[in-house]
Order: structure tokens, then C-alpha cells, then sequence
């Protein structure tokens, strides 16, 4: 369904000139609370919206397996916004607005939706139901927690006609990034209150082209609060989630810098949930080369193969993208998609590349 | 040169067939001026109609410079009025929407035979360089026969033919435009046959022919 | 030789246009047919392609499809939020909320607002989603959504109501419109957009009207079906379609005055190049003498007409452009009045418009052409030498004239039994112009003929202007019958016109004969009438429905049998007692039908209509056709019971007031205490006069251009009376040294140009009559099913004699004013060579 991309830009954008969507994401944060450290997570009520803030995502990818060794991707996030920093009337004149992108990764193809909703009618939202559940949706959308958290829980969406069923469940705990959830962006101070669970079990059903698939793997959900993430020196980011074969999970990213040096951070969680942050010198990050991306602009060359090494955990591996064709045309465009790992270790995870 | 022979015209009338000419001949070599005179009626604008092609004879065959008149297409004959025979009428025949100067280069522009050094040698003997820019509504009738004059022999034809040319002006006048006539008739090295009913006017040319009762002699 | 003979016809070229440096009036006649003819049909045309194209565009809403509605039934009257939300998280993304809402200003205009929420409005046409899309609202869309609100106002609407920038409009209940800005989206035409949220605010509300549904699949319908709760039904958008079959015969009816407006404007190029032709005799003999050939003439003729018609067609264009955007407001109101149809305000050309133009005035000048070519190509060089200028009076020519108006007014009379839809109407009316028009001439020669006859010898003056009249019309006919065309075009409109606002206004008064008119769903009307039972003399309560009956558009309406209107109902058609058996509702179940039925569908009295009903079809028997001019539906009266029995869904649709005394003062109080809201009422002189203003919008247009046909044909007129002079000079000029002085030639050249503009206009009078009686007879009810009584008044044949005369007298003089400067010159020129 085609929505009225333009007019969210055009809401969205609170800057006079929006020649680049992530403008948003620079833009001064006056009025909005800014994330300071000395930040305290509290679970379940900082799964919840925090208003004060001005973006926020619940963003889950996943590599999936049917019955038959095909491989699945999927990519469901649930963004807000709030549009002004007033307190919320709630109803039609909400001060916030909702967007969501669905995207799947089938054996023959890339499919992905994108919706949006304004907040306060009902229609969107992340909320605690009248019995006490966690509830994320847009539309027919929705992560339904069986309880106060999203874990366990389960995700319905729909993209392109095919309707995707999974239940999520994970053992280990939440894992708090940067320190103790205080993620710094920049060397200028913009930052976000980040944290994640990269050990997700997922068993579902998909229906696709008339077909029931029958899926399991592991998910990964970032959640992510803030009123500026990027500076206005930041043209965007190189994120990598990744499920290596020893059971632990690695998450790298890189904040591109024109002015300053580029911001590189990771966390490494062991198998049991036991995670310790990665600072920069602790992680080399190098591109491999470019692929051509075919988008609606044209066609753009994008670094698809990485290496990464992360010396303390014997790290040494190639990363890249087994299918070129996960480029997003959305509203903000980028590209994410599932990436193999080989090298020391083997694995698989999601990239994400954005500000291109 | 034009040739003609036996050339016999006549025309139906409501009691019976009335004959113009009968079996008449006659020669015009290249650069000669043949006048050719008779009464009302005798038949020489007839003879003049025929040879410019504006009717067809009975009998007879035409030729001008060893192209048959005769059976001519309408084509063909078109061809010849714009490149080889020129027409000089008694009231001029000018275009009254076009100035003097475009008037007498008319012809040879649609003949595709313009000389602009001819053409102002034409215009300075006819005396017209002070009236290019008029309208022929503003000359007078002499000064309107010679632009005809200079549309005729601008580019040079092999043959002019004047139908009384000076039949509407006064007598002085008249006899100042035969003299340029002739004049720039040489000067082109046309030839030039002239119908006139005035033996003055016949006077100024090389030769003369009488028409009557149909048949033609020579003076 | 390619070259060769290009040069030369390009010489031909030079020398044929050069006539028009000398004789500069006959070009500008020549163009000026030329573009006024364009410039008026192009109009028409634009202006209908343009609502045709707006049509097309009823399948979306502000930029979104719209193939399917969700409406609310039964005593639901609004979609509640509940519900669409509800069907969101089912899965049903292709709706959208809507809240389409008729507000009265302080200032009394009625206004419409438009309100979606834009989050959810599926931009049919956003192909590329990159940023790079024009916004859907220019300039800061965040400001729609955010307190204190934004209202799109179209420029047009604003610059009408006065509307800058920032103004808040007041309306009668007190509430504020949200700032204005000036910009328009898709299909808004003149209706104000605000979003939800400012739209809940300003209305007090918290529900929708309806929603806007895109495309679905055949089995997404079923599930959307399916899904939909009680109160809620999916129909289809039919409107594109409904539009284009309603506004037909309007559509028709514009293009035809165009039309007409062209053919007049032909008329003129016709006698323009003619005459030029005509004129140029003598050059096209000498360039014949110069061994130009008839094809090279022809050639450079044909160039010459190609020139004249893309410059008459471009500047046309052009014009018409202007004209079109001129005149579309008023054909955008009367569409969005009689058929709620949304046009954009503004025209745009295309070149399609300009080729069809070009070619139709090129065949047009072509045809002009063709007949001195074709004469002259009979003619040798010898015979045209001795072609005079003078026309002559041909005598053949006027039988074939005759023996052609007998022929086209003799295939009317046979066609006029055959015609059954609109454009055959207009064939019909086309054939009877034309034979009028081909019938003037004879006539005028005719008229003249005898008036010189009879008249007694010592009147010489006058026996010589009478003949002279045969001098002036081979040059005058063809403005004669151009003439003609417009004057009986123009009073059989006027007569159309008038006698459908007379019986409009009379059918009005009986019909809205009530004191005020009450729509509010908040009011109580049994609270109302019991309250104050002193105050009102009687009351009309109606309900009803709209369903499709033979696939348009039809609305039921349960009736008060006993009301006084009811009692009253002007019928067009009725049995007997139609109006008490229809009361009665005997087991025959009758029906009153308004009498588009009668007309449009083709049902007569005493048959019976199957009506789709809750349970299911049900035959009715029609005792009674009313009038009910302006509906463009078919509409059915039954006693309100009998739809209640039939149909559950009906609706309150309204209530009339009778007041005691008419003093809706004193009555407001009790109206607001029964629940009424300010702006839930009108009162009768307000609804009369919006009624009448819809009316004389309507006819504006046709009035327009009715009174710019008559401009071209008093044009053409003055084009020939100006070529006459010209080509006569010499001879009026012989006339004065003959001794003629300024009053007898006025006689002689005025006095038979006044008898044919008289014999014309005496003509035109009963052709008017009996054009104005095939419009309302015939015509406009095979168009729009609405029958009227003829009308006839004077009072157009006498403005119409006055424009005449002015335009006579206006030509008469100006004509013996350029005699008079030129006649020295041509005195001089008599004497012959200088």
C-alpha cells in the first residue's frame, strides 16, 4: 500500500531544508529531553514508549530455516516519533506519529511494506493491554508479549501477501549497550539509551504463495531511544548483528564521520546472556568492496562485504551479504539484509546500512 | 525564331462558321521586330492569341526556336510564357499590390532568370530609377508601359509580344515608348511582334505585315 | 527542379499575400473570423474536455483512489472511529476516513469541508517514494496536523470570498476555521481540506461520514464484506461513471453552441476570402500570363489558406484559452450545484485542442477556396481576361440555394420524427439553420425584386436603391445568413431561457412554499411542534433514501400526503385524483414519479417500476408525474409508511415549517430549544434565491456565448459592408461626378442594406419561435426530462432589433466616412491614366 510518504517527511522534518531524509535524525533536540549518562534501565517499563524522547524503535531482525534448509529473512521494526516536545493530549491531536517496516527475505525474492499511523487513536502504538500485555502495532501488525515484556511473545505482520507467525522466547537477560545502556553516538556528546536481546529463539509459520513454511531460528530486537542519534557531521551508520556457530552473539556498529573520526562501537553477549561492551580500539571494521545495488534512483554501489576482527575474542571473519537486492526504497532509505560470516568463526546475522 | 505555318483559325458562331485566318506563314528571326498591322477584326490579335498560346489553331503547326507550338501541353506552355515569350498589353497588366521594382522583376524571378545588372541597365533606359518604389496606381500610363516593358525583357525571352502596347497613351508618349521599346528589345535580343493599328507605331519596327480578309502579307 | 519550382511558388506566395500590405482590413476580417471562430469553439471545447477529465477523477479522493465507499445505514448516520480502527488492525489498510461537511459562514456563504486523515490517505499517484516528491501540501504539512491547524483554501474560492492568507473563517455556530493557506490538491476543487483532527474540533465531533476505499482484489471485497459490522455497507464509487452519463446532454449542449459560435466565424473567413480572391482576379490572370500554371496557383493558394489557419487557429487558441478559463468558474459552480461534480479551477491547452482546430479551420478555408479555383480552372487565361470584377447576379446559383434550403428544412421535417437522444436533437436543429440560412438569399432577392416592381416609376431613387440591392448581395448574402444563424440562435436560447425561468420560479414558489427548512440530527421535532403548536401552522417531516434504479442514481422519499406541498404538487402528468389515490395507497401500491422518469426512462402513466426494496423488488403503479426541475435523479414520492414498510434504511430528510406568522425571528428560540444547532436552518428567501443562482449560472454560459455569436456575426457584417465600399469606390466615385449627393447615396447604398437586415431579422423572428419550441419540446426534454411551457416575449426580439440597428447604423456610418476620405482619390482616378 502506498502512503503518504512525502507528507511524513514532510512532518517529520522540523528543519527547513530536507534535502537528506536522516536530517531528522541530526537535528537539534531542543525541547525534547536529551539521554544523559548515569541512565537507569528499568524492565518491563522501559520497553514502553518514552515520549520525552523524540525517536524511538523497536527493531527485530532474524535468520530463519524451514523444514527443507531454506533460508528466511526477516526484518519487522516500529518506529515513533514525537512531533512536538508537549506533553501528549492523546486523540487525533497526539504528538506522535508511527512508522513501521516489514521486510521479508524469501528464497526467490526481497519484499518489504512500509506503513504509517499517527498515535493516539488506537490505530498504532506500544502499550500494555487491559490485562497487562505487551502490545506493539500498526495496523494489523502487532508483537502481542504473553505477559508485561515482549519476550515471550508473538509477531503476526504481513507483507505482500505473505503472512508471517512467529513466536519469539529468549533465556539470557536484556543486554544494556554502551554503559549501562548510555550509547554515545559522538565524539560531540549526541547519544541514545540502547539496549538489545540477541538471543532470541523464533519458531513460526510462514505463508507464502499458497505454500506453509514452517520456520525456526534466532532474532535479534535493538531497542532505542533518543532526540538526536546522529551528529550533523554523521551521514549515517554500518550496523552488524551477528549469530556466530560457538552460540555467541556479536554486534559491531560504525558511525561514518566527515569531521571527526568515525565512532565504532560492539558488545560481545556470551551464550548465558554475559555481555561486555566493545570500545573502538578494541575492533577493526574495513569494508571489502562494493556491489551494485539496483534502487529506484539508479543503481549505487554499496560496501556488502566487510571484515571484522575483534582480537580479544579471537575474532577474524569476512562478512557479507549473500543477496545484493535488500535495499529498502522507503521513506528513509537504506539497506539491511541477513550476511554470512566466515573466518574464525561461522555464522549468520543482519547488516544494516544507512546514510548512503 | 519564331515560325509559323499555315495557320488557319476560325470560330463557330450561331449562323455558321466564321474564319479568322486562313492558311497564314510567316518567319520572325531572333533580335527581328515584325509589326503587325490590320483593321478591326482582321484577325492579327487572333494571330497574336495563337502564338502565345492563349488559343488554339485549327490548322497549322507553330514553332519557336524548333520547339513545336502545336500539341503543346499546358505544361509546356507554361514553361514558354514564364522563360521564352513575353506578353505586353494595351493596359499593362501590372500587379497593383507590388511596387515598380518588384513588378518588373517579377517575371524573371518566376522564370528563376534574374541578371540584376540587366535588370538596372533596363531601368536606367526606361528612365524609371526614380519610381521603384511607387505603386503602378500612382504612374501614369507611360510610365506603366515601360515597367511592363522592363517585365517583359528582364529576362531576356527569346520573344515579346505586344498587343497594341501603346493603344492608351497619348500620341507623344506613345512614341517615346516605342522608341524605348525597340530599344530594349535589341538590348535583350528578343524578338519582338507587335499587333498595332498604327502605321506610325509599325513605323519604328524592322518589319511589317498586313492582315486582311484572313491572309497575311508582308510589306 | 525540386528548387525551382519551390522558388517560384514562393513568388507566387510573395506576390498573393502582397494584396493584404495594400489592403491590410481584409486581412484582419479575414483573421479576425478565423479566431473569434476558434477562439469560442475552442473554449467549449476546453471547458468540456477539462469537466470531462474531472469526471475521470471522481474515482479518487484528494489524490487517493477511491473505487469503493463504506457508508453508514439504518439509524446510523456517521462510521464511528471505533469501527474503522477496528477494521485497520483487521487487516484492511485500503481505507481512509472522511468527513465531507456543508458549514455556513457568518457572512452566509455555504461552504464544503474535506477532512482525512492525511497519515492514512494513500496517495494514488506517488510512484517514486523518494523525498524528491513534491509534498502533497506545499509548504509545511506539520502545520495541517498540528494545533492550531491549517485550512487549503483553492486560490480561486479565496480570491471570491475575499480570503487571505491566515484568516480564520467564523462560522454561524460560532466556531473558527483554522488559519488559512492558499493551495489546492487533486479533485478538492472549490472545498475547503482541513485534517481530522482540526475537523473534529471545529464540527464538535468525533466520527467520520464515510470512508474512502482503494482498489480490492475480488476476494478482498469478499473479506472486507464480511468483516464490515451491522451498519456499515460497501458500495461501489460509481460516481465517474453517474457523471459522465448526467452531464451528457449539458456537455452536448456547450459544444453545440460552440460549434454554432464556429461555423459564424467560418462565415466571415468564407466571404473574407472570397472576396480576396475576387479582388486578386486581375493579379492571378496576369500570373497566369507569366506561365503559372493553375496547379502552381493552386499551390500557393492552398499555402496561403494553410497560413491563414495556423495563425487564426493559434491566436484562436489562444483566445479560447483565455475565454475557457474566463467562463469555467460559472460551468465548474452549475456542475458542482446540479451534479456535486469537483472541476479544477483552471483550463490547461493541449495540442490536440490546436491540431483539431487547425485542421477544422483549414478544411474550413479550403472549402472557401476551392470555388474561385475550381471556376477558374474551367476558365482559359482569354475568358478570365475578360472577367469583369463586378459579381453578377447568377441566377443558377439561387435556384441551387433554393432547391438546397427546401432540401435540408424538408430532411428536418422528416428527422424531426426520428430523433430520440440529444444529438440527434441537434442534428435536427443544425438542418433547420442551415435551410433557413440557405433560404435568405432567395428570399432577399426575392423581397427586393418585388419591391422594386411595385413601386411607381417616379420613385426613381428608390427603384435605383432597390436594384442596387442586387449589386450588394452577391457580397452581402453570406453576412446575411450569418446574421441570420446568430439572430435565430439567439432568440430561440432567450425564449428557452426565459420560459424555463418562468416556469422554474413558479414551480419553486408552489414547491418551496414553506417558511424555513430544518436538517439537524440533533433536533427533536416532535419536542419542536408540540412546543410551539401556535407558532406553526403546519409541518412536513420527510424521510427517504437513495438507491439505483436503472442504473442511476434514484432517490425515494416518504412524504406527508397531507402536507401542503404535498397537497399542492405541481404535476406534469397525471390520472384523475392522482393526488388523493395516491393517499390512499390502495393495494395497487401507487407511486408519484417525478417526470424524468416519464421522460428519461421512458415509463408512462398507469405502468408500474419495480423498485429494489429491503425484501426484495417491489411493483409500484405510477399515478403522477411531477415537475422537478434541476434534479438530474430520478426521484419517487410514497406516503411515509409505505417506505418505512419497505425500507428500513430510510433517513429523516429534513423538515418544513409552516409559521404562523412568517417571523423566523421570533421561531429561532423554539428551534434551538428543541435541539436544533445554529446553520441548521434556512429560511425560503435564502433557499429561492440559492436556487435561482444555480439557474442563472447555468444559463450564463449559454447566454455568453449566445451574445459573442451575435459579436462575430455583427462582425462578419461589417466585414462585407467594408469589402463592398472598397470594391464600389470607382463607382460612387462615378456616381458623384454623375451628381449623386450625400443623402441619396446614403438611400441608395443604406436603403436596401436596411431592408435586408430587416427581411433577415423578420425572418429570424419565426425561425427563433420555432427553434425555441424544438429546445423546449423537444430537446431539452430528451436531455434532461424536464418539460416546460413555451414562453414567448418580445423583449429579446426588441433588444435584439436594437443591437441590430446600433450595429447597422455603427457600420453605416463608418463606411460613409471612409467613402467620404477616399472618394477624392477615386474622383482624380476617374479621369483615367494622369
Amino acid at each position: 500500500m502506498k502512503t503518504a510518504i512525502a507528507l511524513f517527511i514532510g512532518l517529520l522534518c522540523t528543519t527547513a531544508v530536507a534535502d537528506n531524509e536522516f536530517n531528522l535524525l541530526r537535528s537539534d533536540a531542543s525541547g525534547f529531553t536529551q539521554v544523559s549518562p548515569g541512565l537507569e534501565l528499568s524492565f518491563p517499563a522501559d520497553h514502553l514508549p518514552h515520549p520525552d524522547y523524540r525517536i524511538e524503535w523497536w527493531y527485530l531482525t532474524a535468520n530463519l530455516t524451514d523444514e527443507d534448509g531454506q533460508h528466511w529473512g526477516i526484518h519487522w521494526t516500529l518506529f515513533r516519533q514525537s512531533l512536538r516536545p508537549e506533553p501528549d493530549p492523546g486523540g487525533w491531536q497526539s504528538t506522535q506519529a508511527w512508522m513501521a517496516h516489514a521486510a521479508l527475505s524469501t528464497p526467490e525474492n526481497h519484499v518489504y511494506d512500509e506503513r504509517f499511523a499517527r498515535g493516539g487513536i488506537s490505530q498504532a502504538g506500544v502499550e500494555l493491554t487491559a490485562e497487562g500485555r505487551f502490545d506493539a502495532w500498526l495496523d494489523d501488525w502487532q508483537w502481542l508479549g504473553t505477559g508485561t515484556e515482549p519476550l515471550p511473545g508473538t509477531l503476526v505482520f504481513t507483507v505482500s501477501e505473505t503472512r508471517v507467525e512467529l513466536d519469539l522466547s529468549s533465556q539470557t537477560p536484556w543486554v544494556l549497550q554502551g554503559d549501562n545502556g548510555y550509547s554515545q553516538k559522538a565524539p560531540s556528546g549526541q547519544a541514545s539509551a540502547y539496549y538489545s536481546q540477541p538471543h532470541i529463539d523464533i519458531a513460526g509459520q510462514i505463508q507464502h504463495n499458497g505454500n506453509t513454511f514452517q520456520v525456526t531460528g534466532s532474532g535479534w530486537l535493538d531497542r532505542e531511544w533518543s532526540s538526536q542519534p546522529l551528529a550533523p557531521s554523521q551521514p549515517g551508520w554500518d550496523w552488524f548483528s551477528l549469530h556466530l556457530s560457538s552460540g555467541d552473539a556479536l554486534m559491531v556498529y560504525q558511525l561514518r564521520d566527515t569531521q571527526a573520526p568515525n565512532t565504532l562501537n560492539g558488545i560481545w553477549v556470551t551464550p548465558d546472556g554475559r555481555f561486555s561492551s566493545l570500545s573502538g580500539d578494541q575492533i577493526t571494521l574495513s569494508s571489502k568492496g562494493e556491489t551494485d545495488v539496483s534502487t529506484r534512483a539508479g543503481t549505487r554501489k554499496m560496501p556488502l562485504r566487510w571484515s571484522i576482527e575483534v582480537p580479544a575474542h579471537k575474532v577474524d571473519i569476512e562478512v557479507s551479504a549473500p543477496r545484493a537486492d535488500h535495499w529498502l526504497d522507503t521513506l528513509f532509505p537504506y539497506w539491511e539484509g541477513p550476511v554470512s560470516v566466515t573466518g574464525s568463526h561461522q555464522g549468520k546475522g543482519y547488516m544494516e546500512l544507512t546514510g548512503y | 525564331m519564331l515560325r509559323f505555318t499555315h495557320l488557319s483559325k476560325g470560330y463557330a458562331q450561331p449562323d455558321g462558321f466564321l474564319p479568322v485566318l486562313n492558311d497564314v506563314s510567316g518567319e520572325v528571326a531572333r533580335g527581328e521586330s515584325v509589326a503587325l498591322l490590320g483593321e478591326s477584326g482582321s484577325g492579327k490579335s487572333t494571330l497574336l492569341h495563337l502564338v502565345a498560346g492563349l488559343d488554339v489553331p485549327d490548322h497549322g503547326t507553330m514553332l519557336l526556336n524548333d520547339i513545336s507550338l502545336t500539341d503543346a501541353s499546358a505544361q509546356t506552355w507554361n514553361r514558354l510564357r514564364r522563360e521564352h515569350i513575353s506578353l505586353v498589353f494595351q493596359d499593362f497588366h501590372l500587379i497593383p499590390t507590388l511596387n515598380v521594382d518588384d513588378n518588373l522583376k517579377l517575371q524573371a524571378r518566376l522564370a528563376g532568370q534574374l541578371d540584376l545588372d540587366f535588370c538596372n541597365q533596363l531601368i536606367e533606359r526606361l528612365g524609371l530609377t526614380g519610381l521603384l518604389h511607387g505603386l503602378p496606381g500612382e504612374l501614369s500610363g507611360g510610365q506603366q508601359q515601360r515597367v511592363a516593358i522592363a517585365r517583359s525583357l528582364a529576362h531576356r525571352p527569346t520573344l515579346v509580344l505586344a498587343d497594341e502596347p501603346t493603344g492608351n497613351l497619348d500620341e507623344q508618349t506613345a512614341q517615346d515608348v516605342m522608341t524605348l521599346l525597340i530599344d530594349c528589345v535589341r538590348a535583350a535580343n528578343s524578338s519582338l511582334l507587335m499587333v498595332t493599328h498604327s502605321p506610325a507605331m509599325a513605323a519604328y519596327l524592322d518589319r511589317r505585315w498586313h492582315l486582311k480578309a484572313g491572309e497575311l502579307h508582308e510589306d | 527542379m525540386k528548387t525551382e519550382r519551390l522558388t517560384r511558388i514562393v513568388w507566387v506566395n510573395r506576390v498573393l499575400l502582397s494584396h493584404y500590405r495594400r489592403h491590410p482590413l481584409q486581412a484582419i476580417f479575414l483573421l479576425l473570423g478565423l479566431t473569434l471562430g476558434v477562439a469560442l469553439w475552442s473554449a467549449v471545447e476546453l471547458i468540456n474536455g477539462h469537466a470531462r477529465t474531472s469526471y475521470a477523477d471522481a474515482e479518487q479522493f484528494l489524490g487517493a483512489d477511491a473505487h469503493f465507499w463504506i457508508r453508514p445505514t439504518g439509524e446510523n448516520a456517521a462510521v464511528s472511529q471505533q469501527d474503522y480502527i477496528r477494521l485497520r488492525r483487521l487487516g484492511f489498510v485500503e481505507l481512509y476516513p472522511i468527513i465531507e461537511a456543508r458549514l455556513q459562514t457568518r457572512e452566509q456563504d455555504w461552504l464544503i469541508l474535506l477532512a482525512t486523515d492525511f497519515m492514512a490517505l494513500p496517495i494514488a499517484d506517488a510512484q517514486n517514494n523518494s523525498s524528491e516528491t513534491a509534498t502533497p501540501f506545499v509548504g509545511d504539512a506539520l502545520a495541517f496536523m498540528t494545533p492550531p491547524f491549517q485550512t487549503a483554501v483553492p486560490e480561486s474560492l479565496a480570491s471570491e470570498l475575499g480570503i487571505n492568507p491566515g484568516d480564520q473563517l467564523t462560522l454561524t455556530n460560532g466556531q473558527r476555521l483554522p488559519p488559512a493557506t492558499l493551495q489546492s490538491r487533486p479533485q478538492q476543487g472549490e472545498r475547503l481540506v482541513v485534517d481530522m483532527a482540526a475537523a473534529f474540533e471545529v464540527l464538535n465531533r468525533d466520527n467520520f461520514d464515510y470512508l474512502g476505499v482503494t482498489k480490492l482484489s475480488a476476494s478482498r471485497e469478499q473479506a472486507l464484506r464480511q468483516a464490515l459490522p451491522e451498519g456499515l455497507i460497501l458500495t461501489r464509487n460509481q460516481q465517474s461513471l453517474d457523471l459522465q452519463e448526467l452531464t451528457d446532454s449539458l456537455h452536448i449542449q456547450l459544444a453545440a453552441m460552440g460549434w454554432l459560435a464556429f461555423v459564424v466565424g467560418l462565415f466571415i473567413v468564407f466571404n473574407a476570402v472570397r472576396f480576396s480572391l475576387w479582388m486578386r482576379q486581375a493579379t492571378l490572370t496576369t500570373l497566369r500570363e507569366m506561365g503559372i500554371g493553375l496547379d502552381d496557383l493552386a499551390l500557393a493558394i492552398a499555402l496561403e489558406a494553410l497560413f491563414w489557419s495556423v495563425l487564426g487557429t493559434l491566436l484562436g487558441g489562444g483566445l479560447g484559452f483565455l475565454l475557457g478559463n474566463l467562463l469555467l468558474p460559472t460551468v465548474s459552480s452549475s456542475l458542482g450545484s446540479l451534479y456535486g461534480a469537483i472541476i479544477t479551477p483552471t483550463v490547461t491547452l493541449t495540442a490536440r485542442h490546436l491540431l483539431q482546430a487547425a485542421i477544422m479551420t483549414l478544411l474550413g478555408v479550403t472549402v472557401a477556396v476551392a470555388g474561385p479555383i475550381w471556376l477558374s480552372a474551367r476558365r482559359s487565361i482569354r475568358q478570365q481576361q475578360h472577367q469583369t470584377l463586378d459579381q453578377q447576379f447568377q441566377p443558377r446559383q439561387l435556384g441551387v440555394q433554393s432547391l438546397s434550403a427546401v432540401a435540408l428544412l424538408g430532411l428536418a421535417a422528416l428527422y424531426y420524427f426520428q430523433i430520440d437522444s440529444v444529438s440527434d436533437g441537434f442534428v435536427l436543429l443544425a438542418l433547420v439553420l442551415f435551410g433557413s440560412a440557405l433560404s435568405l438569399p432567395p428570399l432577399l432577392y426575392g423581397a427586393f425584386w418585388l419591391a422594386a416592381r411595385s413601386m411607381p416609376a417616379s420613385w426613381w431613387r428608390l427603384r435605383w436603391a432597390m436594384r442596387d440591392a442586387f449589386a450588394q448581395l452577391p457580397h452581402l448574402r453570406i453576412a446575411m445568413m450569418a446574421l441570420l444563424l446568430a439572430l435565430v440562435a439567439n432568440l430561440g436560447v432567450s425564449t428557452l431561457v426565459g420560459s424555463f425561468r418562468i416556469a422554474f420560479t413558479d414551480w419553486l414558489t408552489v414547491r418551496m412554499s414553506a417558511d424555513v427548512y430544518v436538517q439537524s440530527a440533533t433536533l427533536d421535532a416532535d419536542a419542536l411542534l408540540t412546543q410551539a403548536p401556535l407558532k406553526v401552522q403546519a409541518s412536513h417531516a420527510r424521510t427517504g433514501l437513495n438507491l439505483r434504479w436503472q442504473d442511476r442514481p434514484t432517490e425515494i422519499r416518504g412524504v406527508n400526503t397531507q402536507a401542503p406541498d404535498m397537497r399542492s404538487l405541481p404535476l406534469a402528468l397525471s390520472e384523475p385524483n392522482a393526488l388523493s389515490q395516491w393517499a390512499e395507497q390502495g393495494h395497487l401500491r401507487p407511486i408519484l414519479a417525478n417526470e424524468q422518469v416519464h421522460h428519461l426512462a421512458g415509463v408512462n402513466l398507469g405502468e408500474s417500476v419495480s423498485l429494489p426494496t429491503d425484501t426484495g423488488t417491489v411493483d409500484f403503479q405510477v399515478v403522477g408525474f411531477f415537475h422537478d426541475y434541476g434534479n438530474p435523479y430520478y426521484a419517487f414520492y410514497l406516503p411515509k409508511a409505505t417506505v418505512s414498510q419497505y425500507w428500513k434504511n430510510a433517513q429523516p430528510m429534513g423538515l418544513a415549517i409552516w409559521l404562523q406568522d412568517t417571523n423566523l425571528q421570533a421561531f429561532e428560540p423554539d428551534l434551538l430549544d428543541a435541539g436544533a444547532e445554529p446553520g441548521d436552518w434556512i429560511d425560503q428567501r435564502q433557499l429561492m434565491s440559492v436556487a435561482l443562482q444555480i439557474f442563472e449560472r447555468t444559463f450564463a454560459i449559454t447566454g455568453a456565448l449566445n451574445t459573442l455569436t451575435l459579436g462575430v456575426a455583427g462582425v462578419a457584417l461589417f466585414a462585407a459592408l467594408m469589402s463592398i465600399h472598397q470594391q464600389r469606390l470607382h463607382q460612387y466615385a462615378h456616381w458623384r461626378a454623375l451628381g449623386v449627393n450625400q443623402q441619396e447615396w446614403l438611400l441608395i447604398v443604406g436603403g436596401p442594406l436596411a431592408g435586408m437586415v430587416m427581411v433577415t431579422g423578420l425572418l429570424a423572428i419565426p425561425l427563433g419561435a420555432v427553434l425555441s419550441a424544438l429546445l423546449i419540446a423537444d430537446i431539452n426534454i430528451i436531455a434532461f426530462g424536464w418539460s416546460m411551457p413555451l414562453n414567448w416575449s418580445w423583449h429579446p426580439v426588441a433588444n435584439l432589433a436594437i443591437l441590430t440597428t446600433l450595429t447597422l447604423i455603427l457600420t453605416g456610418l463608418t463606411a460613409l466616412w471612409r467613402v467620404q476620405r477616399q472618394l477624392p482619390n477615386a474622383l482624380i482616378r476617374l479621369g483615367g491614366t494622369a
